[in-house]
């Protein structure tokens, strides 16, 4: 199950990189070789078959140049317009990931909300992975239960 | 530029919508991240948010007309996404008239435009096109 979910995040976020970004070239790494100093934090809460959420970690300089690849416009800085532009990308591959899931489970997203990486709670699915991309790496930490 | 070519969905009508869509929401775009002050940009910023509240709803209701001429069967789900993206823009129109033309507000809009109108030309619409052309259906003979 842990297996099947880690890789339907992946292959989500590898299809909306590559229609909305144009980026193909992507692998992933367990989530232990992210390493990032400054960068957004936005959870995706799920509730439904499986509860808990999902934390995607953009570092600052990929929410950049994420953002300057969708629109063509230089960002210098993360205020409101990256923040808000990155959640949407976060709440769309987990939009996907949802539907890829949906034959199995049924389960819903909740809209994102910025936050902060940490987290000692025990969950019964707890993997993290690491997405390389031309444009940088992005960090998912997947934290989720089965309802009971 | 915003519009990329590889967006079209070889149904004319809907094509021309997109672009002319892609077109305003640059347009929006480049006088919400200009370095003038807010209070200049605000006529412009109203003008173009007057704009997309009519031109969405029509470009929305002229794609899903397509959809069931051509018995697309995702109608319902893509018909879904349309209603939340017009409930979205409404409740931001109606919070920004609310408070006086905030424009942090505005920013948050912008950004969530831009990735939410990417995703879906680019990828919930090309399964439409995807399905036309594959039962012989496509707008440009494809």
């Amino acid at each position: 199950m842990e297996d099947k979910i880690y890789k339907t995040f992946v292959d989500a976020t590898h299809n909306v990189f590559n229609l909305m970004l144009n980026i193909s070239d992507i692998s992933d790494q367990p989530g232990e070789k992210f390493n990032c100093d400054r960068e957004i934090d936005i959870a995706i809460g799920v509730v439904g078959d499986l509860q808990g959420k999902v934390i995607y970690r953009f570092p600052v300089a990929t929410s950049l140049g994420i953002v300057r690849l969708m629109s063509g416009m230089e960002f210098n800085e993360v205020d409101a317009f990256v923040t808000s532009a990155i959640s949407e990308i976060a709440n769309i591959i987990s939009g996907n990931v949802l539907t890829a899931l949906s034959e199995n489970m049924k389960c819903d997203i909740l809209p994102p909300v910025q936050c902060e990486p940490e987290d000692d709670k025990e969950y019964e699915i707890k993997t993290s992975c690491c997405i390389c991309a031309a444009i940088g790496d992005i960090c998912l930490e997947i934290r989720l239960n089965k309802a009971a | 530029m915003l519009w990329k070519d590889s967006y079209e969905l070889g149904v004319p009508v809907i094509d021309a919508q997109h672009k002319e869509l892609f077109r305003r929401v640059e347009s929006f775009l480049q006088v919400l991240r200009s370095e003038t002050g807010w209070t200049e940009k605000i006529p412009k910023i109203n003008e173009t948010l007057d704009f997309m509240k009519m031109y969405v709803v029509e470009h929305f209701r002229d794609e899903e007309e397509y959809q069931k001429s051509v018995g697309y069967p995702g109608y319902e789900a893509h018909k879904e996404l349309h209603n939340g993206m017009v409930n979205y823009v409404l409740e931001v129109l109606k919070k920004y008239e609310q408070s006086s033309h905030d424009e942090q507000l505005m920013q948050q809009f912008g950004g969530r435009l831009l990735a939410w109108l990417i995703n879906h030309v680019a990828a919930e619409d090309q399964r439409i096109a995807e399905y036309a052309i594959k039962k012989g259906m496509g707008g440009d003979g494809r």
